[in-house]
C-alpha cells in the first residue's frame, strides 16, 4: 500500500506522537486537517510573507537609515523599534490578519456542505469547534513565530542592541494576542449562520476592541463618577479593570510594561492607559499602590519646574493589576469565546 | 433490537412543520428504502438520526443509542452519505479516505476503497475540488464504507450517478447487507429502491403513509388500474369529479390529461363523471398500475 502523505507513515519519528495525540484528543484529527488544508492552499506562505513584511521591513528601513532614525535605533535597538513601530503595527494589523484567517472557519464548511461530511464522522460538535480553533491558531502561530525568529536573527546580525529577554516576552505577548483574535474569529464563525454574518461580527469586534473599547471604559468611569456618584478609588479600579478586558488594551499595556525598566514599569504602564483627565493621584496611589509626588525637574535654562510623578512605593501593584494577571485576562478570551460559541453552535440545527 | 426506531418524531422550523409524528422501525440487517417526493421530510428525518437537527417532540433511537444524547456513539458505527454535502476542495480523494480512517480509527486500504466505488486511480490522487457530482458521490460513498459500519445511512445516493454508477451503488448496498450491515437509504425515485429493498416506507408531507415490503405494496395494488384520460382541453373540476367516484384511489391532472387510479370496474363511472364535469374525452387508456404509479398515488404532486 502506497502512502505518500506522511500521515500514517510508521517510519516517521512523528508517527508515534501523531498516534498518541489522536488517542488523547478527539479534536486532534480536525485540527490537523485544518492545518494541512492551509498548507496546501499556500495560505501559510502568504501569512509568512505578511508577517515578514510586518517585522522585517521596518527593521531593514531603520538599518539602512531610510527613515533617518538610524541614530536612535543604533543606540536603543530592539526596544526602540518595538515601542516606536511594532507595537502600533501589531495592534492595528495583527487582529485583521487573525480574523481573516478565522472568520470563515465554520461558516465556510456550513455553507459548502462539507460540515455534513465532517459531522457524519465520530466528532462531537465540541471536537469540531476545538479542532478548528487549535488548527487555525497553528496556522497563524507558525508563520508568526517564524517571522519573529527571523527578525531576531536579523537584529543580531545587524549588530543592533538586542535584549533577548525583552524580545522573547514581546514575542510571547504578540503570539498570545494573535491567538486570542483567531479564537474570537473562529468562535464568531461558529456562532452565526453565515459567512456574511461572521464577517460583519468580526469587523464589529475588531472595531470595538481597537477603537471603541477604551472610550467605552472611560465612559463607564465617568458614568460611575458623575451619575452614580461613585467616588474615590473604586471608580478608577473599575475603569482600569474594564480597560484590561479588551485584548488590544491588555496587549498594549503588557508590552509597555516590559519596555519600561525597573520595578515601577508595571505601574507606569497601567497608569499610561489613562488620559489627562483621569485622577492620576488616586490611580497611582490608591489603585496601583504607588507613591504620587511632586519632583523638580530641569526646565528651560536654569529654571526648575515641578512635575507630578508616580514612583514606586512600599507596596507592589495589586496582583489583579499585575502583568501576570493581565496576561491571564488576555488569554482568558480564548476560553470565553470558545465557551460562548460552543453553547450556540451545539444547540443550532445545521 | 431495531437498528433505527423513530417514535412520534415531530420537527418544527418556526411555523413550518417538517415532520409530524413519524413512527418507523428499521430492523437490523435489512435494506430499508425511505421514499417520498422532494420536500416530504426525508432529509430532515435523516438529520434527526445524525443529530444535525433536534426533534421538537418524540424520540429517535439508532443502534440502541439516543440520537441526540449519544450521537457520537452512533456515528462511530455508522457510515453516512449525506444530502447536499460537499467535499474538501484541496484534499485529494485519497486524503479524504485517509482522514476518515483517522477519524474512525480504522485501518484503511485507500486503493481498495477507490476501486470498490469505481473511482479511477488518477482521479483518486487529484484534488476533489475538480470532481464531478458523480465522482464526489462515489468518493463519499466510499468514505461511508470505511471501518465496516453496522449501519449505512445514504441520502439520495444515486444523485449524479450514471446508470453504471447507480448499478454499482446497488451492488455495494447488497454486499454490505451480506456482511451484516443495516442499510437505510432515501430516494424520491422508486425504481432505484424497488430492486434492492427488503422493505420501504413512504413519507409524504412529514408523515409516514405506508410501510411494507415491496411485494406487500404490489399485493396491496390488487386489481388497481391506472386510467389515463386525454381531454380535448384542460377543464377545471374534472379531478374533483373523478375523485368523487366510489372506489377511486387518486386522481390528478397534468394539462389536458387526467390520471386516475381506481379499481378496474370503476372505469366507466369515472369516465362519465369526467364528462359530466365538462371534460371532452378524446381517448383513454388503462393499464395495471406499476409501483411507480402506486408511489405517485401515495405522494401526489401538488402541481
Amino acid at each position: 500500500m502506497s502512502d505518500d502523505s506522511g500521515t500514517t507513515d510508521d517510519g516517521s519519528p512523528f508517527a508515534g506522537l501523531d498516534r498518541a495525540l489522536r488517542a488523547q484528543f478527539s479534536w486532534y484529527v480536525v485540527a490537523k486537517k485544518e492545518f494541512q488544508d492551509t498548507v496546501r492552499s499556500k495560505g501559510l506562505w502568504v501569512l509568512s510573507l505578511v508577517f515578514l513584511v510586518l517585522f522585517v521591513v521596518p527593521l531593514l528601513g531603520v538599518a539602512f537609515d531610510v527613515l533617518g532614525l538610524g541614530q536612535v535605533v543604533q543606540q536603543l535597538g530592539a526596544r526602540a523599534l518595538i515601542s516606536g513601530l511594532y507595537l502600533n503595527l501589531v495592534t492595528f494589523l495583527l487582529p485583521l490578519v487573525a480574523m481573516f484567517v478565522g472568520y470563515a472557519a465554520l461558516t465556510g464548511e456550513r455553507e459548502s456542505g462539507s460540515l455534513k461530511v465532517l459531522l457524519s464522522l465520530p466528532f462531537s460538535r465540541r471536537d469540531v469547534l476545538v479542532g478548528k480553533v487549535v488548527g487555525r491558531c497553528a496556522v497563524v502561530a507558525v508563520p508568526l513565530l517564524t517571522a519573529l525568529g527571523l527578525t531576531a536573527l536579523l537584529f543580531v546580525s545587524l549588530g543592533a542592541p538586542f535584549n533577548a529577554g525583552l524580545y522573547g516576552l514581546f514575542s510571547l505577548f504578540t503570539v498570545g494576542f494573535a491567538l486570542v483574535m483567531v479564537a474570537v474569529a473562529v468562535s464568531i464563525s461558529a456562532a452565526v449562520p453565515s459567512g456574511r454574518w461572521s464577517l460583519l461580527g468580526n469587523f464589529f469586534v475588531y472595531f470595538y476592541f481597537t477603537f471603541v473599547w477604551n472610550s467605552l471604559a472611560n465612559g463607564i468611569g465617568n458614568l460611575l463618577g458623575n451619575q452614580v456618584g461613585l467616588g474615590g478609588s473604586l471608580r478608577w479600579q473599575i475603569t482600569l479593570f474594564v480597560k484590561l478586558l479588551s485584548p488590544t488594551q491588555s496587549y498594549k499595556t503588557l508590552t509597555n510594561s516590559i519596555l519600561g525598566s525597573g520595578a515601577n514599569a508595571e505601574r507606569l504602564a497601567r497608569l499610561g492607559m489613562f488620559g489627562r483627565n483621569a485622577d492620576r493621584g488616586t490611580i497611582c496611589g490608591d489603585v496601583l499602590r504607588g507613591n504620587f509626588t511632586t519632583v523638580q525637574v530641569q526646565g528651560f535654562g536654569n529654571q526648575t519646574v515641578p512635575r507630578q510623578v508616580c514612583q514606586a512605593g512600599q507596596q507592589s501593584v495589586p496582583i489583579y493589576f499585575s502583568d501576570v494577571a493581565v496576561f491571564v485576562y488576555l488569554v482568558a478570551w480564548i476560553g470565553l469565546a470558545a465557551v460562548v460559541s460552543y453553547y450556540t453552535f451545539d444547540r443550532v440545527d445545521l | 433490537m431495531p437498528a433505527i426506531e423513530l417514535d412520534g418524531v415531530t420537527k418544527r422550523f418556526g411555523d413550518v412543520e417538517a415532520l409530524r409524528g413519524v413512527d418507523m422501525e428499521v430492523r437490523e440487517g435489512e435494506i430499508f428504502g425511505f421514499l417520498g417526493p422532494n420536500g416530504a421530510g426525508k432529509t430532515t428525518t435523516i438529520d434527526v438520526l445524525l443529530d444535525f437537527v433536534r426533534a421538537t417532540e418524540g424520540t429517535a433511537t439508532v443502534l440502541g443509542h439516543d440520537a441526540h444524547e449519544e450521537s457520537r456513539a452512533i456515528r462511530e458505527r455508522t457510515g453516512v452519505l449525506p444530502e447536499g454535502f460537499d467535499v474538501y476542495e484541496r484534499l485529494t480523494g485519497r486524503q479524504h479516505v485517509e482522514f476518515v480512517g483517522e477519524a474512525k480509527d480504522a485501518d484503511v486500504d485507500p486503493d481498495a476503497v477507490a476501486e470498490r466505488v469505481g473511482l479511477a486511480p488518477e482521479d483518486f490522487d487529484r484534488k476533489a475540488g475538480g470532481y464531478s457530482k458523480g465522482m464526489k458521490q462515489r468518493l463519499v460513498l466510499g468514505m461511508a464504507l470505511i471501518g465496516d459500519p453496522d449501519l449505512l445511512i445514504l441520502d439520495e445516493p444515486s444523485t449524479g450517478l450514471d446508470p453504471n454508477g447507480a448499478r454499482r451503488m446497488r451492488e455495494i448496498v447488497r454486499e454490505e447487507r451480506e456482511r451484516g450491515a443495516t442499510v437505510f437509504f432515501s430516494s424520491h425515485i422508486l425504481g432505484q429502491v424497488e430492486s434492492v429493498c427488503d422493505r420501504v416506507a413512504i413519507l409524504e408531507d412529514g408523515e409516514v403513509v405506508a410501510v411494507d415490503s415491496v411485494e406487500g405494496l404490489r399485493d396491496s395494488l390488487g386489481a388497481e388500474t391506472v386510467l389515463t384520460v386525454n381531454l380535448a382541453e384542460s377543464v377545471e373540476g374534472v379531478v374533483a369529479a373523478a375523485e368523487g367516484v366510489a372506489g377511486v384511489e387518486s386522481a390528478r391532472a397534468s394539462g389536458a390529461t387526467v390520471i386516475v387510479q381506481c379499481p378496474d370496474d370503476a372505469k366507466m363511472d369515472v369516465l362519465s363523471a369526467i364528462e359530466d364535469a365538462g371534460g371532452n374525452v378524446e381517448n383513454f387508456d388503462s393499464e395495471a398500475a406499476s409501483l411507480d404509479e402506486l408511489f405517485a398515488a401515495y405522494t401526489e404532486d401538488d402541481e
